[in-house]
């Protein structure tokens, strides 16, 4: 029985999407079978990020309209063995899908899949119940700025009142230089506003743009700081104990990862 | 330059601590869902309550909610100038 993951934030633009297509495609990397589902009815995105926008057919709308089979509306990724993507129709709006119909397509997927990622449209609306229906867990995803993060403050409340848990934190586009200059809040500051876990840090990163541009995860590329504070945090979500590199001072991350090609 | 001189003195505060103390504050009252008829009313009925057993100026009575780690305190400040005999009320 697999699990299934809510990947919200409220505010739009954080980073949801480019966090769920490379937490799945690290995840399936791993050797994990993962589903990844849209939850943006009317605004898709999760396709392009992926690269599969073209191999589109059925959208988990079909589904529900019983126009297809479940497992036959799946994309599978040609790239990693094990990842697929449930994409949302762009026809549609969100009022179009309850969250029991949701709910249900994601039982469904979690018994044919280790991890089911679903990626949540920003908003506290019906795009996010939905998102959230089905969800045993939830990764908020929040960028080291005011309305980001009393963003994120808003929907912890929403998925603590829907009893998911635990909820984990990835905050991203994190800037260890701003940081250090004393222009961007620092993570320890980010946990005790939030008072949740931080599962990882996606240090900023402007293979990002390149990446989406391509429609190729930053996870295949090696090299990209981005794409291996991915990979990480895909082994935490397997259970892996694996440190969160100190980020926090100007030029200490780059001092330990000099030590570490040094010593390689 | 002088804005590092400043913040070598410490006249400016960074920015990023302002940026957590404003969102301190804007997130006890998201959370606390503070509407503020409520805080007025509490306030009137705290100065109607106060007022049986001390003397003060209505208008120095202040009301807020403040965050303290993981809960919030109400801090209720009221400056009086003396107690009332409560035995001469019996």
């Amino acid at each position: 029985m697999g699990k299934v993951i809510v990947v919200t934030s409220g505010k739009g633009g954080v980073g949801k999407t480019t966090s769920t297509a490379n937490l799945g495609t690290a995840l399936a990397l791993l050797g994990k079978t993962v589903v990844l589902v849209d939850a943006d009815v009317g605004l898709r995105n999760l396709d392009i990020v992926l690269g599969l926008e073209s191999r589109i057919v059925y959208t988990s709308m079909d589904v529900i309209d019983k126009q297809c089979e479940l497992s036959k509306a799946l994309v599978r990724d040609r790239r990693v063995d094990g990842l697929t993507l449930l994409a949302a129709s762009q026809k549609n709006n969100k009022d179009d899908i309850q969250p029991a119909q949701m709910k249900a397509i994601c039982d469904k997927l979690r018994s044919t899949h280790d991890f089911v990622l679903v990626d949540s449209p920003a908003g506290i609306e019906r795009g996010f119940s939905n998102a959230s229906a089905g969800a045993d867990e939830a990764i908020v995803v929040t960028t080291p700025d005011v309305s980001a993060i009393r963003d994120a403050d808003r929907i912890i409340g929403l998925l603590q009142h829907a009893r998911i848990e635990p909820i984990n934190l990835v905050l991203n586009r994190f800037s260890p230089e701003l940081v250090g200059n004393g222009s961007m809040i620092d993570q320890e500051d980010v946990i005790d506003i939030l008072n949740i876990d931080l599962l990882g840090i996606v240090p900023e990163d402007t293979g990002v743009i390149t990446s989406t541009n391509r429609g190729i995860p930053l996870v295949y590329e090696e090299g990209s700081e981005g794409g291996q504070a991915y990979m990480r945090i895909a082994r935490r979500i397997t259970g892996q104990q694996i440190p969160i590199p100190a980020f926090d001072q100007k030029g200490l991350f780059t001092s330990i990862m000099n030590w570490f090609t040094r010593k390689g | 330059m002088s804005i590092s001189i400043r913040q070598l003195f410490g006249r400016k505060p960074k920015s990023s601590s302002i940026a957590k103390q404003r969102l301190k504050l804007v997130i006890t009252q998201d959370r606390f869902d503070v509407d503020d008829r409520v805080v007025t009313r509490l306030h009137h009925e705290l100065i109607e309550v106060l007022a049986k057993y001390f003397e003060f100026s209505m208008d120095s009575v202040q009301i807020s909610l403040k965050p303290e780690g993981n809960s919030y305190v109400l801090v209720a400040d009221f400056p009086y100038k003396k107690a009332h005999d409560v035995s001469m009320n019996r």
